[in-house]
């Protein structure tokens, strides 16, 4: 239970509330694919025979491929307009859905090319493939990528993921660039399309130095420019309870930030063994007073290493990311269902609901899911917010063999919040837990539009 | 390292990795289908093949390797002024390379080349798509180098290098 985990769950697109807007992201992506069929379509060589057009399809494959590697990197390049249509999480949810699938293409394409040639030139496959990678230009080079984007794809499985450190998947995944580099010089220099035409050669560069130029804006000189604008540093790092710190960041200009409750983060600590990695952590509280607070349970390395960092620590923060805010809410009344480590931004957005609520009726109410009493996190914060600001809060504690039945089953939840389909619902939690949610919340018959939901599980 | 919690290994966890896999899978099946369809429907509507090579639809002349080629001079008057200039046709020695034969024409108009038609090239197969696009990249740098100091065309090494040798034995016999 984390506010963000070290080991993080399989990418869910799970169904929300979100305004459809990422169908423009979808489509300008597909116009992309499209374009390179057409540039695919139009070369001159004719297609007889089976060993041409297995070849063909081997052309096409990498084509395909590689610009699937592009849209992988331009998904993580945090382009403005992918944040705002898409969401940082569900970008982070396409990148893993299509990482496996990139790789395959791309071994598609060297399985498909050499069979390809090998028939035409009623050769062995064998020694085809030795004849390819010996005598074509820069095919050494390729095949070294290839090689890396495999190890970045099987690092980044599942059965690897538990076995890795974070720090260590990230360094491998660091060689994805390499990779790019690496094959992109076959790419021009003996690929079909390309040698002998200028234009689709001048249109591949194009498209490769957009990608790197958004890569280096989003990736470095915003991050840096970030920095300096709020010299953020770490002013205190509390023990919240035994395995939970909360971290608390200071910094200037943070109104300018302009992070609300229920985003994240992404959270680069200038110290040793911290400084190579990023993570999104949630805002655990309402941001306010030139002061932002994470809240992280020791899930792994990094996180438990989280409470030795000393205060005045630089930080760097990307973002703020996530559609998870009041500000979507479709009407005042809420119902906040947090599961395991949700509850940070769902403690973020009672916070906020509670401030504003001094001016309104207070009307909500906050379950939280946990398997056992010690992993219920930040329980006197809540319990002060019943308290003090009137929010019910419910806790649904105990595996479901012990409660002999799911607490946040349709029923259960009808039971528990009989008015809850005049309620905008926010769900944080694992992905499992607020796919069940969601479910039951259909069933119940809440108006999509005030489902909310955060999928907190990313990389 | 502690483990996640008791949720993340929930069965409503486990399902919900089952039905990304089972997306994962559909969606490559899906990539391979598209590819395979648009293969097949350019090889449907790939017209039937044609033995001319490239487009030039000059029949090729054999010519044994090293065999020696022959200068064939026709006057030619050109529209402009009335001035005449010379139009030579120079055929290239055959030379042969690791996939076939290659062997050149040029066509000379005063000193300058002209044109350049292959008049054989590997043909078949792998070979011959690698003559489709090497022949017209070959010939468009003889034109503008005006010599046979030309680039090697990536992936036809072979092929560049004789169809250089043969032009340059053409330009060597029509004494330019």
């Amino acid at each position: 239970m984390t506010m963000a985990p070290e080991r993080p769950a399989p990418p869910q697109l799970i169904p929300d509330a979100r305004p459809a807007s990422h169908v423009g992201v979808r489509v300008a992506l597909l116009a992309g694919a499209l374009a390179i069929v057409v540039m695919w379509w139009l070369d001159p060589s004719p297609l007889h025979g089976a060993g041409a057009a297995v070849t063909a399809a081997g052309r096409l494959a990498g084509l395909l491929g590689a610009y699937l590697v592009l849209v992988q990197l331009l998904l993580m390049a945090r382009l403005t307009w992918f944040e705002h249509a898409v969401g940082f999480d569900r970008l982070t949810a396409w990148h893993r859905g299509l990482g496996t699938n990139t790789v395959l293409l791309l071994v598609a394409h060297v399985l498909l090319i050499v069979e390809g040639y090998s028939l035409s030139d009623h050769r062995a496959v064998a020694s085809t493939g030795w004849r390819v990678l010996s005598t074509y230009p820069s095919m050494l080079k390729a095949s070294a990528g290839l090689l890396l984007f495999g190890l970045v794809a099987v690092t980044s499985g599942r059965a690897a993921r538990r076995r890795l450190s974070y720090e260590a998947w990230y360094a491998v995944h660091l060689t994805a660039y390499l990779a790019v580099a690496l094959a992109f010089s076959h790419q021009i220099n003996a690929g079909q399309d390309f040698v002998g035409h200028p234009i689709n050669r001048a249109l591949w560069w194009g498209l490769y130095l957009f990608v790197a130029v958004e890569l280096v804006r989003g990736r470095i000189l915003l991050p840096i420019r970030a920095w300096w604008r709020h010299r953020l540093l770490v002013e205190r790092v509390v023990v919240e309870s035994p395995g939970v710190v909360s971290v608390w960041v200071r910094g200037r200009r943070l109104d300018q930030l302009g992070a609300e409750a229920g985003q994240f983060l992404l959270w680069r600590f200038l110290a040793p063994g911290h400084v190579w990695s990023a993570h999104p952590y949630s805002l655990s509280a309402a941001p306010d007073h030139g002061r932002l607070r994470i809240t992280v349970k020791d899930a792994g390395d990094h996180s438990a290493a989280l409470a030795h960092l000393r205060p005045g620590t630089p930080v760097i923060a990307e973002g703020p990311f996530g559609h998870f805010t009041l500000g979507k809410s479709v009407g005042s009344r809420l119902l906040l269902v947090a599961g395991g480590s949700g509850i940070g931004p769902i403690r973020a957005l009672a916070e906020e609901l509670v401030r504003r609520g001094t001016r309104h009726h207070l009307d909500a109410v906050l379950l939280y899911r946990a398997g056992h009493v010690r992993d219920l996190a930040l329980r006197d914060e809540l319990d002060h917010l019943a308290r003090e600001a009137g929010l019910r809060v419910v806790y649904l504690v105990g595996h479901r063999s012990e409660l002999g039945s799911d607490p946040l089953s349709a029923a259960a939840l009808q039971g528990l919040v009989p008015d809850v389909r005049s309620r905008d619902v926010y769900v944080c939690g694992p992905a499992g837990m607020t796919h069940n949610v969601l479910r039951a919340m259909r069933e119940l018959r809440v108006p999509v539009r005030q489902l909310h939901s955060e999928d907190f599980e990313m990389a | 390292m502690t483990s996640v919690g008791p949720i993340r290994t929930d069965p409503a966890q486990r399902a919900a990795l089952r039905r990304t896999r089972a997306r994962r899978v559909v969606a490559f099946a899906g990539m391979l289908t598209v590819v395979g369809g648009l293969v097949g429907l350019r090889a449907a509507l790939t017209p039937a093949p044609t033995q001319a090579l490239g487009s030039s639809g000059l029949a090729v002349e054999t010519g044994g390797s090293g065999s020696a080629g022959g200068t064939s001079p026709t006057p030619r008057h050109t529209s402009g002024g009335g001035s005449t200039t010379a139009r030579r046709v120079v055929v290239g020695k055959a030379y042969d390379v690791s996939y076939g034969t290659v062997q050149v024409k040029v066509t000379i108009t005063g000193s300058r080349i002209t044109d350049v038609t292959a008049m054989s090239l590997p043909h078949g197969g792998r070979s011959g798509d690698i003559s489709q696009y090497a022949a017209p990249q070959l010939r468009r740098e003889a034109l503008s180098a005006q010599s046979a100091h030309i680039d090697s065309v990536s992936g036809a090494s072979y092929t560049s290098a004789g169809y250089a040798m043969s032009l340059q034995s053409a330009l060597d016999q029509s004494g330019r």
